[in-house]
């Protein structure tokens, strides 16, 4: 009994390591190269939904497994909502990338006194 | 005779191997205490004649760079910058003094890319796109030079199916409409093999003795041509 448990158990590991690629440093970066690309091409509403989608995305998956979000996403997500005139949420997204990564500091910092 | 056979053999064998370095010997300040955590990748120099060889290269450099180890200040942040103060290209940015990037960016390091070829080759079977760049790392404390790479890959864009007919098709077809990204991410991808992992992955400090540095590629990606 406890070894099929085990077994299954390992299987799905196994499993779930091939669909998630799963970096060596232990990122989770989803379809953030293409999304990325297709809207650095073609810059639209669109293209830039499709971004800010797959950037949650990777954010809520990260999360769900336990990993550290790749350095960058959140403060990408953050400009894009300073951007658009949410400081509120740029902040807190701000925020979260200098307590993962406190290396973003000076940049963020810096960054949000230009956008004020 | 029998010593001329050997020297020639000899020769032979030398000429075709390639002399490989640790990452340590070749790049002993990634070790010490000028390590770099945070990079600011500035945009691409593009020495090619593909017009959008740098927003390739721009685009496709931050993850494998991050998944080294090391913090990339977020590139499509940057590149807005950059934009926003008329500058496009690296070599706007190369006699500039480092330590703006440090005060500014809270750079580390700058990583500056050339594109020294772009080139696509077409022929009725076969297509294919060779690329080379050259990177090079810089202190941005003492100016140093951290680490340096060139890298030329010869990527294959045609569709190979037997079918003669078929494939005459399929090259003009895929090679028009290559996703030139993938090629611009495998060139990354080679030449990160040669660079030292960074604070946040796992082998940090460990991979010194990894003999995966091409000498050559060392030297030549600073040399001046």
């Amino acid at each position: 009994m406890k070894i099929r448990i085990i077994a299954v158990a390992a299987a799905l590991v196994v499993l779930s390591g091939c669909a998630s690629q799963v970096t060596e440093a232990g990122y989770y970066w989803g379809n953030y190269a293409n999304t990325l690309y297709v809207y650095a091409k073609e810059p639209s509403d669109e293209t830039l939904a499709a971004h800010v989608e797959e950037l949650n995305k990777i954010i809520a998956e990260s999360t769900e497994r336990g990993l550290k979000v790749p350095p960058g996403i959140y403060a990408e997500l953050g400009y894009i909502e300073a951007k658009a005139g949410d400081d509120g949420a740029a902040m807190s997204h701000y925020e979260a990338e200098m307590n993962l990564y406190p290396e973003s500091r000076i940049f963020l910092e810096r960054l949000t006194a230009d956008q004020k | 005779m029998k010593r001329i056979i050997t020297i020639i053999l000899a020769v032979s064998f030398l000429s075709g191997c390639v002399e490989m370095g640790t990452k340590q010997d070749a790049f002993p300040s990634m070790y010490g205490p000028q390590k770099p955590v945070s990079i600011l990748v500035v945009p691409a120099i593009n020495e090619s004649t593909a017009a959008d060889a740098g927003d390739l290269l721009n685009v496709t450099v931050s993850q494998p760079f991050t998944n080294m180890g090391y913090y990339v200040i977020p590139m499509p942040i940057v590149t807005d910058i950059f934009r926003n103060e008329g500058i496009v290209e690296g070599t706007q940015i190369k006699g500039m003094p480092t330590e703006l990037f440090k005060k500014n960016f809270g750079a580390d390091a700058v990583l500056f890319m050339t594109i020294e070829s772009w080139d696509k080759n077409y022929a009725v079977l076969a297509a294919n796109v060779t690329v080379g760049i050259e990177y090079v790392l810089l202190s941005t404390t003492s100016n140093e030079i951290l680490w340096s790479y060139e890298q030329v890959v010869v990527i294959d864009t045609s569709g190979g199916s037997g079918n003669l007919l078929a494939d005459i098709i399929s090259t003009a077809i895929t090679t028009g409409l290559t996703d030139y990204a993938s090629v611009a991410r495998q060139v990354h991808a080679r030449a990160v093999t040669a660079m030292p992992f960074g604070k946040y992955h796992p082998r940090s400090g460990a991979d010194g003795l990894d003999k995966s540095v091409v000498i050559a590629a060392k030297e030549s990606a600073i040399a001046e041509d």
